[in-house]
C-alpha cells in the first residue's frame, strides 16, 4: 500500500530513454484509497450461475501535480478498469477516489459528468472520434457540451489542434485522417478543457511503432509544455520508462516497478 | 439545447453506417408527411362537404321561424311582420302558411307539405323558389294587369319539387289535386277539402327532403285550401349572421310577445350536422393511424440509431455529456424527423387542397348531389394535425432516447 504521506521523488533520470525529470511537487491531484472492484459475471456454462471477478482489492494510488505516471501490467489485470474509476466512468465496489477535494464516489451522475467535462481529459486506445464531425468540431465537443459559444469553442479547438501539429486539418473528418492523426485529434480533445489530469488508456496501442513513438513523444512534450498531470496505461515498457513513475498492477495491487525489490528489472 | 440540436441535426444528415437506418428514417419522414397530408386533405374535403351542405341548406330555408306555441296560426300578422322586420340583425322576413297535404295526379299521389307564400317575400328568406329548373316561379306572382306578365290562372298555380313531380308523374302545365286532411264538418262526417292546382314550376334544391315533399303556392290560395282566410302559420326570417340565429331568434321571440316561439336552422338540422361532425372525427381518427404507423417507424429508426451510436454515446459521456443531454439529442432527432415530415405533409396537404379548390375534381351530380369535390382547408385543422403528429412522434422517441441516456460508457467501450 502506498503511504498517504509519500509523494516525492520516484526515480532519477537514467539511461537513454530520457525519462522525465524527478517531480518534487507534493500537491496530490488524484488519490485512490482502498479501491476494490469486483465484477459480477455470468458463466456461459448452464447452471453455473453468477460468479464474481475481482480485479483489485484495497488498491491505493496517489498522483501528484506535474507527474506522468505509467501503469503497466498484464492484459486483464484491470488497468483500464482502474482508469475508468479514476475518470468517474465507473464506480468502485469499495474504496474511494478523490480528485483534489472532490470525492468521486459521492458524486451524482450529473456531477460526475461535470467532473469528466472539467477535470479529466481521457484518451482511449482507439481514437473514438465522431465520424460525422470535423476534427475541430470533435475537439470542441467537450466545450460545446458545457455550453460554450461555438465560435469560441472552435477557436480553442484550433489552438489545441495546432498544439498537436494538426493546425491544417481542422476541417477534415476523422475518415480523412491517418491513424496517428486521429489519435492526435483525440489527444487535443482530451486537453481542450485544460483538465486537472490526463488519463490515457494505451494511447499508442492501436498504432504502428513509428507512429506510436511520435504520439507518445507528443504526449510527453505537451505534458512538459503545459505542466500536465498524467496517468498512462501502457503495454510499451519503453514508453513507461520515459515517465516519472512506473506502477505495475499485479495481483490487484499497484507496486512501484522501479523501487520495489521484487519488481526491479521486471517492468 | 444548442449542443443537443447541433449533434441531432448532424446525426440526421450524416450518412449511416447501417444503410437500413437511413432507409427507415426516410420512410419515417415520408410516413409522417403522408399521414399529415392525408389528414389535411380529408379534413378539407369533409369541411368542404359540410360547408357546401350548410350553404345550400341554409340558403334553401330561413334562418329563424316564428310560430304560435299553440299552433293555431297567426292572425292580424301584417303589423307584427312590419314590426319584426325592424328587429336588429333581421335582414328579411316573409309570411307563410304550412299544411300537410296529399298531392294526386291520376292514380298516383304523394304526401307533402304545401306552403302558401308571397313569392316576393319568400325569395328573400329562402332559395327554393329560385331553384326552379322547369317552368317558372314567376307564375306564383299576383296578376299584374298593367304588364300582364304573370299568367292569370283560372286554376291556382303550384310549384313542386322534382322528386315529388317524378313520384306522381307530372310535368309543367299538368293539373294536380291537392287534398287537405283538415276537412269540413258535414252531415256526412268530416269531408276532406281538395282543390285543383296547375303545376307551373318544378324546383330542384339537391335536398331530397325538400325535393320530395315541398310544394309552394300563393298565400291566398293556401288560405283558401285550408279555409283559413288571412291566417298564416309562420313568419320566416333571414338574419345577417347565420351563426347568431339563436340569439336573434330570442330577440324576435321577445319582440313578438307572449304565445310565440322560434326555431332556427341549427335546431332544425342538429342531427344532420352532428352526424357530419361525427364523420369528421371518425375520419380524423382513422387517418391519424397513418401518423401512428409513421411514429412507429420513428421508434424503429431511433432505436436502431441508438444501437448504432452506442459507442459514440459512450464517448460523448466520457467527456462529460450528461445523460439528460444524450436523451435530448435523440428526442430532438425524432422531433426533427417529425417536424420535417409534418412540414412536408402540411405543404403537400394544403397544396393539393388548393389545387383541388382551383381545379375542381368532377363528381357525378346524380349520385353525389354535387358536381365537384369541394375543398375547404382550414388553418385550425393544420394546427391540430401538426400538434397530433408532433405529439405522437414525441411519444415514439421516449423509449429510444431513454435507452440512449442509460448507456454506461465504461461498459459500452469495454467490449469495443
Amino acid at each position: 500500500m502506498i503511504d498517504p504521506n509519500e509523494g516525492d521523488v520516484r526515480f532519477e533520470n537514467e539511461g537513454s530513454l530520457e525519462p522525465l525529470p524527478v517531480v518534487r511537487e507534493r500537491t496530490v491531484v488524484m488519490r485512490a484509497v482502498g479501491l476494490t472492484k469486483i465484477y459480477s459475471t455470468v458463466s456461459g456454462k448452464a447452471g453455473s450461475g453468477a460468479a464474481a471477478l475481482e480485479l483489485f482489492r484495497g488498491l491505493d494510488l496517489k498522483v501528484h501535480a506535474g507527474e506522468m505516471v505509467a501503469i503497466v501490467g498484464e492484459s486483464g489485470a484491470g488497468k483500464s478498469s482502474l482508469l475508468h474509476l479514476l475518470a468517474a466512468l465507473d464506480v468502485p465496489t469499495a474504496g474511494e477516489v478523490w480528485c483534489g477535494e472532490s470525492r468521486l464516489s459521492g458524486l451524482t451522475p450529473k456531477q460526475a459528468a461535470d467532473f469528466r467535462n472539467r477535470d479529466v481529459g481521457y484518451v482511449w486506445q482507439f481514437h473514438y472520434l465522431l465520424p460525422e464531425f470535423t476534427a475541430a468540431e470533435n475537439v470542441a465537443m467537450p466545450l460545446l457540451a458545457r455550453g460554450m459559444e461555438r465560435a469560441a469553442a472552435l477557436e480553442k479547438a484550433a489552438y489545441w489542434l495546432g498544439q498537436v501539429g494538426l493546425a491544417d486539418r481542422t476541417a477534415n473528418r476523422s475518415g480523412e485522417l491517418s491513424g496517428g492523426e486521429q489519435q492526435r485529434v483525440s489527444l487535443a480533445r482530451a486537453l481542450v478543457t485544460e483538465p486537472k489530469i490526463l488519463l490515457a488508456d494505451e494511447p499508442t496501442g492501436d498504432l504502428d511503432g513509428k507512429t506510436a513513438d511520435a504520439v507518445f513523444g507528443l504526449i510527453q512534450r505537451l505534458h512538459e509544455a503545459h505542466g500536465l498531470t498524467s496517468v498512462l496505461v501502457t503495454h510499451n515498457l519503453e514508453f513507461a520508462e520515459r515517465c516519472n513513475r512506473v506502477l505495475k498492477l499485479r495481483e490487484g495491487r499497484l507496486v512501484d516497478a522501479r523501487t520495489s525489490p521484487t519488481e526491479a528489472g521486471r517492468v | 439545447m444548442r449542443f443537443e440540436f447541433f449533434i441531432a441535426a448532424r446525426y440526421l444528415r450524416a450518412k449511416r453506417r447501417q444503410a437500413v437506418v437511413g432507409v427507415i428514417t426516410a420512410i419515417s419522414v415520408i410516413g409522417v408527411a403522408a399521414g399529415v397530408a392525408s389528414l389535411i386533405i380529408a379534413l378539407a374535403i369533409t369541411n368542404g362537404m359540410r360547408r357546401d351542405l350548410q350553404e345550400r341548406l341554409v340558403g334553401s330555408t330561413s334562418h329563424v321561424d316564428l310560430m304560435k306555441i299553440a299552433g293555431d296560426g297567426i292572425r292580424d300578422w301584417r303589423p307584427l311582420l312590419e314590426r319584426l322586420r325592424k328587429v336588429p340583425h333581421v335582414v328579411a322576413a316573409a309570411p307563410g302558411l304550412y299544411g300537410q297535404v296529399l298531392i294526386s295526379h291520376g292514380a298516383r299521389s304523394g304526401g307533402g307539405l304545401i306552403k302558401g307564400v308571397i313569392p316576393r317575400d319568400e325569395k328573400t328568406v329562402g332559395d327554393l323558389l329560385q331553384s326552379v329548373k322547369q317552368g317558372s316561379a314567376a307564375e306564383l306572382e299576383p296578376f299584374d294587369s298593367t304588364s300582364g306578365s304573370a299568367a292569370m290562372h283560372a286554376v291556382p298555380p303550384i310549384v313542386i319539387g322534382q322528386d315529388m313531380a317524378e313520384t306522381i308523374g307530372v310535368k309543367i302545365g299538368d293539373g294536380v289535386l291537392v287534398t287537405s286532411p283538415q276537412g269540413a264538418l258535414t252531415p256526412f262526417g268530416v269531408v276532406p277539402r281538395y282543390q285543383k292546382f296547375q303545376v307551373v314550376g318544378i324546383f330542384k334544391s339537391g335536398f331530397y327532403q325538400y325535393d320530395s315533399s315541398y310544394a309552394f303556392t300563393r298565400l291566398k290560395d293556401a288560405q283558401s285550401l285550408f279555409s283559413e282566410p288571412d291566417l298564416i302559420s309562420v313568419i320566416s326570417f333571414k338574419v345577417d349572421d347565420l351563426y347568431h340565429a339563436d340569439r336573434v331568434g330570442r330577440v324576435i321571440e321577445a319582440e313578438a310577445g307572449k304565445g310565440f316561439q322560434t326555431t332556427n336552422w341549427m335546431e332544425q338540422n342538429r342531427e344532420l350536422f352532428r352526424a357530419l361532425k361525427l364523420e369528421q372525427i371518425v375520419t380524423f381518427i382513422v387517418l391519424a393511424l397513418i401518423v401512428c404507423v409513421a411514429a412507429l417507424n420513428i421508434l424503429i429508426a431511433l432505436t436502431m440509431m441508438v444501437m448504432e451510436k452506442t459507442r459514440d454515446i459512450a464517448v460523448l459521456m466520457s467527456f462529460g455529456v450528461r445523460a439528460e443531454q444524450v436523451r435530448r439529442i435523440f428526442l430532438l432527432q425524432g422531433f426533427l424527423i417529425s417536424v420535417i415530415g409534418t412540414v412536408l405533409g402540411l405543404i403537400l396537404g394544403y397544396g393539393l387542397s388548393w389545387v383541388g379548390g382551383h381545379y375542381p375534381f368532377p363528381l357525378d351530380a346524380a349520385i353525389y348531389s354535387i358536381d365537384h369535390l369541394p375543398f375547404a382547408p382550414r388553418i385550425w385543422d393544420g394546427v391540430i394535425v401538426a400538434a397530433v403528429s408532433l405529439g405522437v412522434s414525441l411519444i415514439a422517441t421516449l423509449y429510444p432516447s431513454g435507452s440512449a441516456a442509460k448507456v454506461l460508457p465504461a461498459e459500452a467501450l469495454r467490449y469495443e
